[in-house]
């Protein structure tokens, strides 16, 4: 059997850092990544963070892959606007949170996770080879065994023959099947959990910039409660990319259970808030049929020269609303002048309406549909992330930063990585893997990280931030809920106490008061309704249908299932006929069936199935992320 | 050598100057004795091209099959039942089964034999070199080893035809004719369909009659499609002869070695089916009955049963064996099953989703039975019958019987 | 008195054969007016099967280490194939059989190039094992390839799915499969001496099983990448001459086949066009049930 030090599981940004950071150490680790490639099967929201708190430290990324991941990974934009939109129906109230964001930042990237994991798979891989490692992709961990005799650590895989390693860092997200099999936790509840729902949007990057009053080196975020959460507990958001728009919704799954909807009409609800409509509107164009009794032949001639010509539209169009793309093109001889560039494009619009039967319009273009399970590390969190010699991290670990308007996965992941590579490192030099050396130490780190405490107490330097910011808001609206607590929360000299008051209630029993309908719904809804103004939108945007979202999607489709469905008749199972992403499930005569080609392995099924990420390669690719 | 010879000679043949080139020669695929079904189509389509060459150039020349087996005799005698003039059978325990190495030899040995020609005609056979036509079958095995043996033979090669005439032309050819018009008799055009589906495209194998590049080609050779021609009906009064090969075989031509074969469980084959028949969740209702009904209508048509994904799932519970061997992955037609493009299909209570029209939108002919005006499949159709399956089927199955019958009797 | 504990492994030589072809794909491909190919307009790239032929040749690369070159014959732009098929294959050497003469040759003169060709592949040493694809997507005979190898002397082995080489006693054990239309499929394993020629099955996909083995291959997958960046470097241009070809046996005049002409089939494929009949009508189901038998006694044109 093959021997390696370290087996690192699941190529998201957890994953690689540990990978990096081992390699850092001169340490050698082996990555192993169900998807085809590294980075077709992960999804964020998304924003990453690098943070710099007051007291403690936290681990960033460019910390781990250096200078050169602010100057040349491919994120897609800096975050430098925050703003907070309450809906009602046409009206909106905006309440700008920038400062709140930035508290304690150093950064705030948004990124497409199929775009940057590759980049930091490279950089991982590279160092990593130097020390006799590297990424496996293709490769599905099914589970891992001790050898009583040898006492070695076997890892058991579909696709490869086992091999032996000394520890492991399991990266494998919020369906951990580690995590399952060994038994170190229990499946996430729907308590403890997030549904996120997303799509991809594209909107050229001119467009883009002058759309949200930004330059080149600035990004947007929006965030929306209120109307467009279809009562759900959570809310939307809208991140500018380069030259597309993560735009997508994040909710309490178990409102989710309460009230189910289908995640998909959630973002289409989103889609027609017409703040929303407005931002992410482009020109658009739609072939109509063909009319003309034209003859077989001529009908194929025509469709391949219309899809020629859009091509030829959309790319060049692409290039003239972007930031260098006209020098480009005028370089490269094949243009003189931006106006030829202009009037190549209308010339192409105008031969497509005349001969093919395009028509020309205000729409919106979507790219890719997404959904994944996101651990409330307040409610779930590992107290002690490890079992034996396996190490957990981020999602699969339980972890992240959700409170209100912050919202913090990848960082979380990434600092967590770092603190297990450390300790495995410090393991490999002893030779020591023992609960003791190992699992505990890593523990301790885990609990000194600022993160660890954001999700067990309130911050107050944070919730002051966070009620200046909404200092205009009518205190009847909000009083009138919360009454004595909003009082002691917004005097300065009461508020100390208060939250020292909260934090040793502890967090779980103010939660329910804090997330729920009304602060996610009712309030938003009235301070919109009151103070909200009206937006205009002039066109009604045309959603895709489920069918036609999953058909954008890339599968491998595996004969076998990778999930069963072992209570055809439950509750919880019944639900999944309306909350699966991708409508999977159908009941059939009072059971639940499962048609498992179209899933995109988000997990929301996971807690009532024998629920196992498909063989290697197999299962959705995606191309945003 | 054997006694039959006289059969295959004719008094009123044109002796003349014995030709160099002669014949059709037919290359068999067989497994262990049994033809498979291409070989018996082109053996159909080789005696109806030679009766017309013999007529129309008053002359005698004969459809031989080539065989190559271990202890097939029986073959022999039935492919001269289908049509062969003469069989040339070359009997081996290493020829038990297909290795391109043995076999090209070993064919071209034969026909290149000229005591097997003197066999075949003895009295056209001096100058007898090599066939004028060979063909082989347009399959894994047939493709490559008619690629070797007319490397072998140093002459032309056409593969996947479809379509035969054997006529004169004139020509006029840049390097094969130097520009001259010239007459080419007896050729053979081979006629292919291109990538796209579109364009048939005619090939021909010629001499270089330019006295520069001056060469001739002969065999002028194919690989035929299966499933185009029609086999001949057995005859059995129909007589012809075998003639037994004795192959040279070398050490050095056995060293590659088949050490085993395994018959993988037989797929469904939906490729060699004209009609597919596809059902779905519309039978829903009363699914042991519904099936029924589709058999039979299934049956009647000669046609290969397929299912939509969801059926494959067993999502109703049944004690009907015959229903719960169909609802199986191999059968599904779709993006995670069968890709198919059969000259008519006919879905029967399948509303179409984009991943079943993926999977069969290549057919020639789409029939939709559907009491659903709505379902996405009616613009993805050519026909589109609106009713319940329950209806329709019985009526449709015994129309289809009825004019069989009719068909049958006027045959 | 030595004693040698391990023989030192004999390289092994590979050579592929690749084809560059019309980009089929939607939005890339371009059609006239009659229905036929633009292949002005069409990009052209690695055909598909010569793709899956290059991935078997990186098979060897990754798990013996292998020296690898690729071969095409065609006009100058057919350096992109070579190009395309170094990053699959991370291939060492890269032959490009480009003459005017070569022209308009079909399978039986192209055979004939490109077995001179192999033979100084390698730095001249050949290959033990010449691999190619199925067929080609746009001339789709398949024939090169085994007539190929039985000009160079190599036994054919076609449909290869899956194998291995046994370094020791140089000989490769293949399995096959094989279609048997109206039968049954089969899998067929096959040894063989090396050299061989193999056409690799369009389904061929090679497995790496172990850590190992999968290290090697991600590390050759980076190799590949730089290495075509700059392929210009690996790449030898051959004509008719560096060849030592006989041009009576090449091009045209080496051309047993020629096309005679080209004509629209028929039946075209379209978007169709759906006639409604109603399921209760029995007048209606009875044209429906002669239109079915009067399509299945048709000769299919497939």
């Amino acid at each position: 059997m093959e021997r390696y030090d370290v087996a690192v599981v699941g190529g998201g940004t957890s994953g690689l850092t540990a990978l990096r950071q081992l390699s850092n150490l001169g340490k050698q680790a082996v990555l192993l990544e169900a998807g085809g490639t590294t980075g077709t099967k992960n999804v964020s929201g998304g924003i990453l963070y690098s943070k710099k708190p007051k007291n403690g430290r936290v681990y960033n990324i460019e910390d781990v892959f250096g200078r050169e991941f602010i100057d040349e990974a491919p994120y897609e934009r800096a975050i430098t606007q925050y703003i907070l939109h309450a809906t009602s129906k046409d009206k909106l109230y905006s309440i700008d949170l920038t400062p709140v964001h930035e508290y304690q930042i150093n950064y705030a990237y948004s990124v497409l996770l199929s775009k940057l994991i590759p980049w930091l798979a490279k950089e991982a891989s590279d160092m990593s080879e130097k020390m006799g490692g590297g990424i496996i992709s293709g490769v599905h961990v099914r589970s891992v065994r001790w050898d009583k005799d040898s006492n070695d650590t076997v890892i058991e895989t579909d696709e490869l023959e086992p091999f032996r390693v000394k520890a492991v860092i399991s990266a494998d997200g919020a369906n951990s099947e580690l995590a399952d099999v060994t038994g170190a936790r229990n499946k996430f509840s729907s308590e403890q959990l997030y549904q996120g729902v997303k799509v991809v949007i594209r909107l050229p990057e001119t467009i883009l910039e002058e759309r949200f009053n930004i330059t080149n080196d600035e990004g947007a975020a929006h965030l929306f409660a209120g109307d467009v959460t279809m009562n759900h507990i959570g809310g939307g958001f809208l991140y500018t990319n380069r030259d597309t728009i993560s735009l997508g919704a994040v909710y309490h799954m178990d409102s989710m259970m309460v009230n189910p909807v289908e995640p998909s009409r959630l973002i289409d609800a989103l889609i027609q808030n017409k703040l929303v409509a407005e931002f992410i509107k482009d020109r658009v164009p739609t072939r109509k049929s063909n009319q003309a009794l034209i003859s077989k032949d001529e009908e194929i001639r025509q469709h391949f020269m219309a899809v020629k010509l859009l091509k030829a539209w959309n790319n060049l169009r692409s290039d003239y609303f972007s930031n260098d793309g006209i020098k480009r093109l005028i370089e490269s001889g094949k243009y003189k002048t931006k106006e030829e560039i202009e009037s190549r494009i209308n010339n192409l619009e105008k031969e497509l309406v005349e001969k093919y039967n395009c028509e020309f319009g205000d729409n919106y273009v979507e790219l890719e549909y997404s959904a994944r399970l996101i651990p409330d590390g307040k409610r779930c969190r590992m107290k002690t992330p490890y079992y034996k010699n396996i190490l957990f991290v981020g999602d699969a670990a339980g972890r992240g930063v959700f409170i209100g308007p912050r919202i913090e996965g990848l960082n979380v992941g990434i600092d967590d990585a770092v603190r297990a590579a450390n300790a495995v490192a410090r393991s490999l030099d002893r030779n020591n893997f023992d609960q003791q050396y190992l699992g505990n130490f890593y523990t301790k780190s885990v609990e000194e990280s600022p993160y660890t405490r954001d999700m067990k107490e309130i911050d107050k330097d944070y919730l002051k931030i966070f009620l200046d910011c909404s200092k205009n808001i009518p205190k009847d609206i909000v009083g009138s809920r919360y009454g004595m607590i909003f009082k002691l929360m917004s005097s300065g000299t009461l508020r100390g106490i208060a939250v020292g008051f909260a934090n040793m209630l502890g967090f779980d029993r103010l939660l329910p008061l804090v997330e729920s309908v009304d602060t996610y719904v009712n309030v938003p809804v009235e301070l919109a309704d009151r103070l909200g103004k009206p937006i205009d939108s002039n066109y009604v945007p045309n959603t895709p249908s489920l069918q036609e979202r999953i058909a954008k999607l890339d599968y491998d489709d595996d004969s076998v299932s990778h999930i069963q469905v072992t209570k055809p008749r439950s509750d919880f199972m019944q639900k999944m006929v309306s909350l699966c992403p991708t409508r999977c499930y159908s009941s059939e005569n009072g059971d639940v069936i499962l048609q498992h080609e179209g899933c995109i392995e988000c997990g929301t099924c996971a807690y009532e199935t024998l629920w196992r990420h498909p063989r290697g390669v197999k299962g959705v690719s995606y191309k945003y992320g | 050598m054997n006694d039959a010879t006289q059969n295959l000679e004719s008094d009123s043949e044109n002796l003349g100057k014995a030709e160099p080139y002669q014949h059709l020669y037919v290359v068999i695929e067989h497994e262990e004795g049994i033809p498979v079904p291409v070989s018996l189509e082109m053996l159909g389509e080789a005696r109806r091209l030679m009766d017309n060459f013999n007529k129309k150039y008053s002359s005698n020349e004969k459809v031989v099959a080539v065989v190559l087996g271990d202890n097939v005799r029986h073959l022999c005698e039935d492919l001269i039942k289908f049509g062969a003039d003469a069989v040339v059978y070359a009997n081996n325990p290493s020829l038990k089964h297909y290795t391109n190495l043995l076999y090209t030899k070993i064919i071209c040995q034969i026909v290149e034999d000229k005591n097997v020609a003197r066999s075949i005609s003895p009295n056209r056979s001096e100058n007898y070199k090599k066939p004028r036509y060979m063909f082989f079958s347009a399959d894994n095995t047939g493709r490559h080893l008619s690629s070797t043996v007319l490397a072998q033979l140093e002459s032309g090669l056409a593969s996947d035809i479809n379509k035969l005439v054997i006529s004169d032309l004139e020509i006029r050819h840049e390097h094969k004719t130097k520009g001259q018009l010239a007459k080419y008799e007896k050729t053979l055009e081979m006629y292919r369909p291109d990538f796209s589906g579109f364009l048939w495209t005619t090939i021909l194998c010629l001499d270089n009659r330019n006295p520069a590049i001056a060469r001739d080609y002969h065999p002028q050779s194919c690989s035929i499609i299966p499933g185009v021609f029609e086999p001949l009906t057995k005859e059995d009064q129909r007589t012809g002869t075998i003639i037994d090969f004795e192959p040279q075989i070398s050490d050095d031509d056995l060293r590659v070695k088949v050490l085993s074969r395994s018959i993988i469980k037989s797929t469904i084959d939906f490729e060699s089916c004209k009609i597919i028949v596809s059902y779905g969740r519309g039978i829903r209702d009363s699914p042991e009955e519904n099936f029924k009904l589709i058999e039979q209508f299934a049956k009647s048509l000669n046609a290969e049963i397929g299912i939509s994904l969801p059926i494959s799932k067993k999502p109703y519970q049944t004690k009907d064996q015959r229903l719960l061997s169909y609802m199986i992955p191999e059968r599904v037609i779709g993006t995670s099953g069968r890709k198919v493009s059969p000259v008519v299909y006919i879905a029967i209570g399948i509303s179409g989703a984009v991943q079943h029209l993926a999977g069969m939108k290549e057919s020639g002919f789409v029939v939709v039975i559907n009491p659903d005006m709505d379902a996405a499949f009616r613009d993805e159709c050519d026909l589109f019958i609106k009713g319940r399956m329950e209806q329709v089927l019985p009526v449709l199955t015994e129309l289809i019987r009825k004019h069989m019958l009719t068909i049958e009797k006027r045959a | 008195m030595g004693r040698y504990d391990c023989m030192p492994v004999r390289p092994l030589n590979v050579g592929v054969i690749v084809k560059l072809e019309p980009d089929f794909s939607e939005g890339n491909v371009s059609y006239n007016p009659d229905g036929t190919l633009n292949r002005a307009e069409t990009k052209n790239i690695l055909g598909p099967h010569s793709a899956a032929a290059t991935l078997a040749a990186f098979y060897c690369k990754v798990k013996y280490d292998a020296r690898v070159a690729i071969g095409t014959m065609g006009p100058p732009i057919a350096n992109q194939a070579l190009q395309q098929a170094q990053i699959i294959s991370n291939a060492d050497e890269l032959h490009l059989y480009s003459d005017r003469i070569f022209a308009g040759a079909d399978t039986l003169a192209t055979a004939e190039v490109l077995r001179l060709g192999v033979s100084r592949m390698n730095n001249g040493l050949g290959a033990d094992i010449v691999i190619s694809g199925h067929r080609a997507s746009d001339g789709e005979t398949g024939q090169t390839g085994p007539q190929t190898a039985w000009k160079l002397g190599y036994p054919f082995i076609g449909n290869v799915i899956d194998f291995h080489i046994d370094q020791e006693s140089r000989s490769i054990h293949a399995k096959r499969f094989i279609s048997l239309y109206g039968f049954y499929d089969v899998i067929e394993e096959i040894r063989a001496p090396l050299p061989v020629f193999i056409s690799a099955d369009p389904s061929y996909k090679p497995s790496f099983n172990t850590v190992s083995e999968r290290l090697s291959l991600a590390r050759n997958l980076n190799e590949a990448r730089s290495k075509a960046d700059n392929y210009e470097k690996y790449l030898q241009v051959y004509n008719s001459e560096g060849l030592g070809a006989d041009p009576k046996f090449v091009g045209l005049p080496g051309s047993p086949t020629i096309v005679y002409k080209v004509e629209k089939i028929p039946k075209a494929k379209a978007k169709r066009r759906v006639e409604f009949i109603d399921g209760n009508d029995t007048a209606q189901l009875d044209t429906v049930a002669k239109k079915l038998l009067k399509l299945m006694t048709e000769a299919p044109i497939k």
